[in-house]
């Protein structure tokens, strides 16, 4: 026997109430003004007080009722078995069983999912006829069965789902619960003259998914009673010692090779006492690839990191793993598997400001062309927008994430609107290379990227029209500066020379803003300009990629320069790239209505607007 | 309050009452005696229709009232001679203490008592008498009217009077000690109260009213004392387990607390001695005891009242 609301037990201080009232309260008389006063004796009786209880009757009547109802409001539960407290009157229940990751741990050799089904079934037993139940999983593709009077269906099911294999995607016993709530209103509705009294039995482990996620009810008039799985309520058994793979995941490592990898992650120990070594292996394609001795404390996390060279041409599947662990309370966490891609291809996107029909006359046509030529070109993946296409993806929420490298050719300015979310990307990581032409709007540009130009612009300028320069009629480029980034390792003439540039941007001079020249013209005036940005780079060309304004594309060194430039732009943070994602690790998705996941073995999950995760 | 005669009834006197009083007289059955004329018959003889005997005739005397059927018999000179009719003179003298205040609504006692005084002085007033008040409230005496005198204007303030909430107590010896010098000859005298608890400083406060109204008697005035009682003064309807504060509305004497079934019989006993020695009392002192209960129809009490006046028998339904 146990009390669902204990607190309610204080109500018990009321019973001096009457007592009080009984033994101290002096009857108020009823006051009659009486004419006839004079023929009322004086030798009549004449009471004005009470000294003893009177009324002994009422009041034990009195102090039993208001018992019965104290009694009743501590909501009494008759306990069958010692761990498992059900309430004592016929009501609606319906067991939410716990079904995450963390109840396939094993105590003693049995499983606290295992466990769950002799708790459930003491429940059911303790149940007081006249009562039904249901079952609800936090396992979406798990059992669920609507309230009924048979408890053996309930227990069949939950046999049933504990026979079968642990499967991941399990929500927490919080998130469980609006199921329980529908189910236990569904019934209601059904029956109105049946809406009793409405439990849920939370069947779960103690971890913050399980019994530590739930609240004290369900709803406004449906508590939630935690049983635990395992163990007591009131006295939680220690966690035996197991080991798991906290966290892996890898990044490309191209300071070491450009097919380099560096893998790191941690492990956890769960309990235990002392420090205890262990290995984890890296395993590349079936085959153990390296092998790491770590040192976890008790309860605490041990990193460790792999670098790893000479994963193959495309995605390599590859595992981190946690070595001699045989006997793990709680297997299945002691492995995570990753897709490793030494190479990491490079997404160029070109927003084209000046498009035309005549591919030679195209702005970017000479770009892509000198591109496709390129050493590299295997690995980039060019494609090219128009300016309206690039604010639709950005106004539709799409934050570029596939984007490595955004070149803006001859573009007008960027929407006002957008320019938010383009900064915003630069800083994460996505490089921007923005070249001039007759279109570029100096001051939109200023006022909507100026944050990130590697210098103001000015004004395009006719070549030979400054003062004390007219006798020039265009402008050649001086050799690059071999100490910036971009031409790092340069052997040779780049091929510029003899370039004719007729027109230029001008740039606003402001050394505050870290810019670097990486070419300049012969008459000294920048021609590629490099800043970095955030986690960006942006480099910004004062004159035009096709022939409006030079003839720059069709030099011999157009090919080298713009491949240094893409490779330059592309940092090659993880981030920046679409993005990859180990299991287990959260990812956020914004979307506006309910979300369909796919899984691996076909079924499909159609998560909640707040489930998702 | 309106001066107005009609509005200051229509205060005091239920429609009812109003209607029962048109065409009706106030008659007494003895002659009255007064300087005024009036409607009543007179002790003296005078100007009036009925016939009073044959006096002879002496010099000087109007001829025109010689008899002369009379003379023809007799064969001497002789006067037809007939009753005086006059005014009757009519004092209300009325209880204002708080006793009076009990009962709500219709079964108000003093609403009751007010409705018979005022239809009285309605009918005195109609027929050409005179009326006087006066009333004993809160200790003191009002005596401004109480000299009668005719008139709508005595009616208005009569009606004022009763309106007034009764409180305290009423100095009965000291009220008619005050009227009894102010009365004219052979006047009605007219007593509205409960008679319950006249003094409740003097313990013989009973035998010295009757002894002060008896006086008035024997001076040849018509006393009649109207008792106006509540139905509970009368069964103490109070039972049940309840205990009950019981308060003197003149605030005179110590409250009573009690059970009211351990309270019942003696009140009851020892009323009835009362309302007995009070009647024997009048009885013996020539005094006209009337008694109403407030919740009686007031018709039934004011045609009882008039009918015990008149020395006629009471109707049936007027006796409590």
């Amino acid at each position: 026997m146990s009390l669902l609301a204990p607190l309610m037990l204080l109500g018990l201080l009321g019973l001096g109430l009457p007592l009080l009232a009984h033994l101290r309260g002096r009857e108020e008389p009823k006051r009659v003004r009486f004419a006839g006063l004079r023929f009322l004796g004086a030798s009549d009786e004449v009471v004005t007080q009470r000294r003893r209880v009177r009324d002994g009757l009422l009041l034990l009547l009195r102090l039993a009722l208001l018992l019965l109802l104290v009694l009743a409001l501590t909501r009494p539960v008759s306990t069958g078995d010692a761990r498992v407290a059900v309430l004592g009157e016929p009501h609606d229940a319906v067991l939410l069983l716990d079904a995450s990751f963390s109840m396939n741990l094993a105590r003693d050799g049995v499983s606290l999912r295992s466990a769950s089904e002799d708790t459930a079934a003491a429940i059911l037993e303790a149940l007081p006829p006249g009562s039904r139940v249901g079952l609800v999983t936090t396992d979406p593709g798990g059992p669920r069965r609507e309230l009924g009077a048979d408890p053996e269906r309930v227990r069949a099911a939950i046999a049933e789902w504990v026979a079968a294999a642990p499967r991941a995607g399990a929500w927490t016993l919080e998130s469980g619960l609006p199921r329980a709530v529908a189910l236990l209103r569904q019934a209601g509705e059904g029956q109105p003259g049946a809406a009793g009294r409405r439990v849920v039995y939370a069947i779960g482990d103690f971890t913050g998914r399980g019994l530590a996620s739930l609240p004290p009810t369900a709803a406004a008039d449906i508590p939630v009673l935690p049983v635990a799985a395992s163990g007591r309520l009131d006295d939680p058994p220690p966690v035996p010692e197991h080991m798991s793979l906290e966290s892996a995941s890898w990044v490309p490592a191209r300071e070491i090779d450009p097919r380099a990898v560096r893998i790191s992650g941690a492990v956890r120990r769960h309990g235990g006492a002392g420090e205890r070594g262990l290995a984890v292996l890296l395993r590349v394609d079936g085959e153990v690839a390296a092998r790491v001795e770590v040192v976890a404390p008790a309860d605490g996390l041990a990193a460790f990191e792999f670098t790893h060279i000479g994963a193959g041409v495309g995605p390599t599947p590859a595992s981190v793993e946690l070595a001699e662990l045989a006997d793990d309370p709680l297997p299945g966490d002691e492995a995570r598997h990753l897709w490793l891609t030494g190479e990491d291809n490079v997404e160029v996107a070109i927003v084209n400001g000046d498009p035309s029909e005549m591919r030679a006359h195209d702005e970017v046509y000479f770009l892509a062309t000198a591109l496709a030529a390129s050493a590299s070109a295997r690995r980039l993946r060019i494609h090219s927008l128009a300016p309206d296409q690039l604010a639709a993806r950005l106004r539709d929420g799409d934050r570029l994430a596939d984007v490595d490298v955004l070149v803006l050719a001859n573009l007008r300015a960027p929407a006002e609107d957008i320019a938010p979310a383009l900064r915003e990307r630069v800083a994460a990581g996505m490089g921007l290379w923005i070249s001039v032409g007759d279109r570029v709007e100096a001051g939109a540009y200023n006022e909507r990227l100026g944050e990130l130009l590697p210098l103001l612009l000015r004004e395009p300028l006719v070549v030979g029209t400054a003062p004390g320069r007219s006798e020039a009629h265009s402008e050649g480029v001086a050799p690059p500066d071999l100490t910036h980034p971009i031409f790092l390792g340069l052997q040779g003439e780049l091929g510029l020379l003899g370039t004719r540039t007729r027109r230029v941007f001008l740039l606003e001079p402001d050394p505050s803003r870290g810019a670097e020249v990486a070419l300049s013209f012969t008459s000294g005036a920048p021609a590629l300009i490099s800043r970095p940005f955030g986690r960006g780079r942006v480099a910004l060309l004062t004159t035009s990629i096709d022939r409006d304004w030079s003839d720059l594309p069709l030099r011999p060194g157009f090919v080298p320069l713009a491949e240094r430039v893409l490779s330059w732009l592309d940092t090659g943070h993880p981030g920046a790239a679409a993005g990859q994602i180990v299991a287990g690790e959260p990812r956020r998705i914004a979307a506006d209505g309910p979300v369909t996941v796919h899984t691996p073995d076909g079924r499909e999950l159609v998560l909640p607007p707040e489930a998702r995760r | 309050m309106s001066e107005d005669p009609a509005q200051a009834l229509a205060a005091v006197v239920p429609p009812e009452l109003r209607e029962l009083l048109r065409g009706r007289q106030l008659v007494l059955t003895r002659p009255v005696g007064g300087p005024h004329a009036g409607r009543h018959a007179s002790t003296r003889a005078g100007l009036g229709d009925q016939f009073r005997g044959h006096i002879p005739y002496t010099p000087g005397d109007d001829p025109r009232r010689i008899d002369w059927r009379a003379v023809a018999r007799r064969d001497r000179l002789v006067l037809r001679q007939t009753d005086s009719e006059d005014a009757l003179a009519t004092v209300l003298l009325i209880d204002a203490s708080g006793g009076m205040a009990y009962g709500t609504g219709p079964g108000n006692k003093q609403r009751h008592a007010a409705a018979i005084a005022g239809a009285i002085a309605h009918l005195a007033l109609r027929q050409g008498d005179r009326v006087g008040f006066a009333c004993g409230r809160d200790g003191a005496l009002e005596l401004a009217q109480l000299r009668p005198h005719g008139g709508a204007p005595r009616l208005a303030a009569l009606a004022q009077a009763l309106l007034r909430e009764p409180t305290g107590t009423c100095p009965w010896p000291a009220l008619i000690a005050a009227a009894a010098p102010a009365l004219p000859r052979r006047s009605l005298v007219l007593l509205f109260s409960d008679l319950l608890d006249p003094d409740p400083a003097d313990p013989d406060s009973d035998a010295r009213l009757l002894h002060d109204l008896a006086a008035l008697r024997s001076r040849g005035h018509d006393v009649v004392l109207v008792q106006v009682l509540h139905r509970d003064e009368l069964q103490f309807p109070w039972s049940g387990r309840d205990l009950w504060r019981f308060e003197d509305p003149r605030g005179a004497r110590e409250p009573r607390e009690g059970h009211a079934p351990s309270l019942r019989a003696a009140y009851l006993e020892r009323l009835g001695a009362h309302l007995s020695r009070l009647e024997h009392g009048c009885a013996d002192a020539g005094l006209h005891l009337h008694r109403c209960v407030s919740d009686q129809p007031l018709t039934a009490a004011l045609l009882g009242l008039l009918a015990r006046l008149a020395g006629r028998p009471q109707p049936a339904e007027a006796r409590p």
